[in-house]
């Protein structure tokens, strides 16, 4: 998991970049110094050979083929010249002279420099030696090759191969191991962040990063956040605060005039008309009422106080309840309420607030579904979870209205007119978080279906 | 009910909230005493016959649950009106309530109160021992849950009855939309919408139409009340 996200992280990729170019500079700078000392060398073993071949050639001008014959075979038995390799060759190709015993078959220019595999085992024993030779051809047809085992050269070319190879795997070996750990280190911290992230978006602003205390950039920036989410948490609880007071505030004068208003509504000292105003304005009191106690009732669900009350609760008979109660308002609407699965779907959590949930999802679709259509409470369990689904086959929600209709006092334009004082949802959502159970809102085409998924251990019995 | 049992047990520790109940049960005319702290009110419930204690739930000294075990364990069988703060109907409070006494949830207006009050006063002064009820010319069977007017059956579903049956026992009183959902589906639930007056209407259509006069009455921003004419 972690390793995972190493290797997948940004850093690791940059760490990888980083390696890759330094790999490239170290290559080149080693491949450089391979190169001139490599030439240097050459150089050094090409003007020897050219000083060996100048004289044996000058040697064949003054004294003519035996001059040059004495000269090499002098030659190969001193033991100065070790090392040194001579042939001198008739046209016909038969050896005159010479310390190898044909004419190398890969050297065929008439004259120049070549190279080739000479004859017995290198001083490394690793096959023929290399040997880097100047060949003539005379007038007469005799041809010379003086050349010089270099195997020397060769050994120490492959040895400074063999360097930079094992430099250039090392260094990136290196470099991979701490490009690996320094990521881990970043995606520690990193996931950490996204693990109280996490945390805060499903419980609440309760949590902090955890500092490491090494007051490293990484403590600096888990610090700021933390005092960023005591922010906002303080700025939450105050706006909190302002709206309970607020509510709270006006609810008691609301209160007071409610009482004033039933007492002159009972005292039955005016006319029919004043009556009816003063009833009017008593239910308009109570629908005001009803918001701040709604407000009040989604603040108290979201403090999740409430899970210490859970008991396993069956969806079946909920629904059953929920769909007896609005019988009579479907009824009265032309739409056919009827719900279907039976026995038990079991789920944990708090039988009024489901309850709550499901009758204010039921009303909605009864509200604004078609008139004379029909609404379908069901329940089941699918892979040990327990759902509950609405459908209704009424004018739907467009989807891009989907993730609006859970804020409080969000009112589609369709359903301005309806009545209701969109808390509705708010509330569904609420519950819904408090369970830990998931909403899904689908196209009935035509109509909405909304699903409530209890993520809580639920099992079909009977 | 007795004018000499008019007498209620208010327990309350917010002055304010306290003040305006004494004031407002006064007026309507009880008799009121007040207990503003657990222990006060043990003593005074078990000092005096009341025909209602109203119980705040949360109380400085002893849980207002608690209140009520003590009155209970010491012979006090005046019912309890749990008055108790939105979030704090727990289990605990649901569970009193089917033992007899009832819960109001806050804010609640005063003639909520007042027709609570009214309806447990009136249980603890009147057992029925009847199975069969009768207001007026409607009289309903507890045994085999049936209703009818003037020996003509209404044909009622079994949740429609015990609406009807409700509405029977608090017969002249104003019972609420709350208290039927409470009694009724056992219910604490808030609906936006007028789900009850749509669901008493229909109760109302069966057992009201076509009759010499009508038994159930809407009272206005309140509820309903059965009542026979005269």
């Amino acid at each position: 998991m972690l390793l995972a996200k190493t290797l997948t992280s940004t850093t690791f990729k940059l760490a990888l970049i980083a390696i890759g170019t330094f790999g490239v500079v170290v290559s080149a700078i080693i491949s450089y110094v391979y190169l001139s000392t490599n030439a240097y060398i050459r150089s050094r073993s090409d003007r020897a050979i050219m000083a060996e071949y100048v004289e044996l050639r000058g040697v064949y001008e003054q004294s003519g083929r035996e001059g040059l014959i004495n000269l090499v075979r002098q030659r190969t038995t001193d033991k100065a010249f070790a090392g040194h390799l001579y042939v001198l060759i008739d046209p016909s190709c038969a050896v005159l002279a010479g310390n190898l015993a044909e004419w190398p078959p890969t050297a065929i220019a008439p004259s120049g420099w070549t190279e080739f595999r000479g004859p017995g085992a290198s001083p490394e024993g690793s096959g023929s030696p290399l040997v880097r030779g100047m060949i003539n051809t005379f007038a007469s047809g005799d041809r010379l090759l003086v050349g010089q085992d270099i195997s020397d050269l060769d050994s120490f070319a492959r040895q400074i191969e063999k360097a930079v190879i094992s430099v250039v795997s090392l260094i990136v070996v290196l470099a991979g191991v701490c490009s690996i750990l320094v990521t881990r280190r970043t995606v520690g911290r990193i996931e950490q962040i996204n693990a109280t992230s996490r945390a805060i978006m499903a419980s609440g602003l309760d949590k902090r990063i955890p500092l490491r205390g090494s007051h490293d950039e990484w403590d600096r920036v888990a610090e700021n956040l933390n005092l960023m989410l005591d922010r906002i948490e303080t700025l939450m609880d105050e706006v909190k605060q302002v709206s309970d007071n607020l509510a709270h505030d006006l609810r008691t004068p609301l209160t007071r005039m409610r009482g004033r208003l039933e007492k002159a509504y009972h005292s039955r000292r005016f006319d029919e008309n004043a009556q009816a105003l003063i009833g009017d304005t008593i239910a308009d009191l109570d629908a005001v009422l009803r918001i701040f106690t709604s407000i009040t009732r989604i603040a108290q669900i979201e403090t999740q106080v409430r899970k210490e009350a859970f008991r396993t609760v069956n969806l079946v008979e909920i629904a059953h309840k929920v769909v007896e109660l609005y019988d009579a308002a479907a009824e009265q609407n032309g739409t056919r309420l009827t719900m279907t699965g039976s026995g038990e779907v079991l789920a944990i959590g708090d039988r009024d607030l489901i309850f709550d949930a499901i009758a204010n999802l039921v009303d909605n679709a009864i509200k604004h579904g078609r008139a004379g259509g029909q609404v379908v409470v069901s329940s089941e369990t699918v892979n040990g979870r327990a759902v509950i689904s609405i459908t209704d086959d009424g004018p739907g929600i467009p989807a891009d209205q989907h993730e609006q209709v859970f804020k409080r006092f969000y009112r589609l334009e369709q359903s301005r007119y309806t009545p209701g004082n969109g808390l509705g949802l708010s509330l569904v959502a609420a519950v819904a978080r408090l369970h830990g159970a998931r909403i899904e809102m689908s196209d009935n085409a035509p109509g909405l279906q909304f699903k409530l998924w209890f993520s809580a251990p639920a099992s079909t019995i009977g | 009910m007795t004018g000499g049992h008019r007498r209620i047990l208010v327990v309350e520790d917010d002055p304010e909230t306290a003040g305006q109940l004494v004031e407002q049960l006064t007026t309507s005319g009880y008799q009121v005493d007040l207990a503003t702290c657990g222990n006060d009110a043990v003593s005074q419930g078990s000092a005096c016959d009341y025909a209602v204690i109203t119980i705040d739930r949360m109380l400085p000294d002893i849980d207002g649950l608690a209140v009520m075990r003590r009155l209970r364990d010491d012979g006090i069988a005046a019912p309890f009106l749990i008055i108790s703060a939105l979030g704090e109907v727990d289990d605990k409070v649901r569970g009193l309530r089917a033992g007899g006494d009832d819960y109001l949830v806050k804010p609640f207006s005063f003639v909520e109160l007042l027709a609570r009050l009214e309806a447990l006063g009136r249980r603890s002064d009147t057992i029925a021992k009847e199975t069969i009820l009768r207001v007026g010319d409607l009289a309903i069977d507890l045994i085999s849950r049936t209703a009818s007017r003037r020996g003509k059956g209404i044909d009622l579903l079994p949740r429609e009855f015990q609406l009807l049956e409700y509405l029977v026992r608090n017969e002249g009183r104003i019972v609420s939309r709350a208290m039927l959902l409470q009694h009724v589906w056992d219910l604490h639930f808030d609906p936006s919408t007028n789900i009850i007056d749509v669901y008493v209407g229909r109760v109302r259509r069966k057992v009201d139409d076509q009759q010499a006069y009508p038994l159930i009455h809407t009272i206005r921003g309140i509820g309903y009340c059965l009542r026979a004419p005269g």
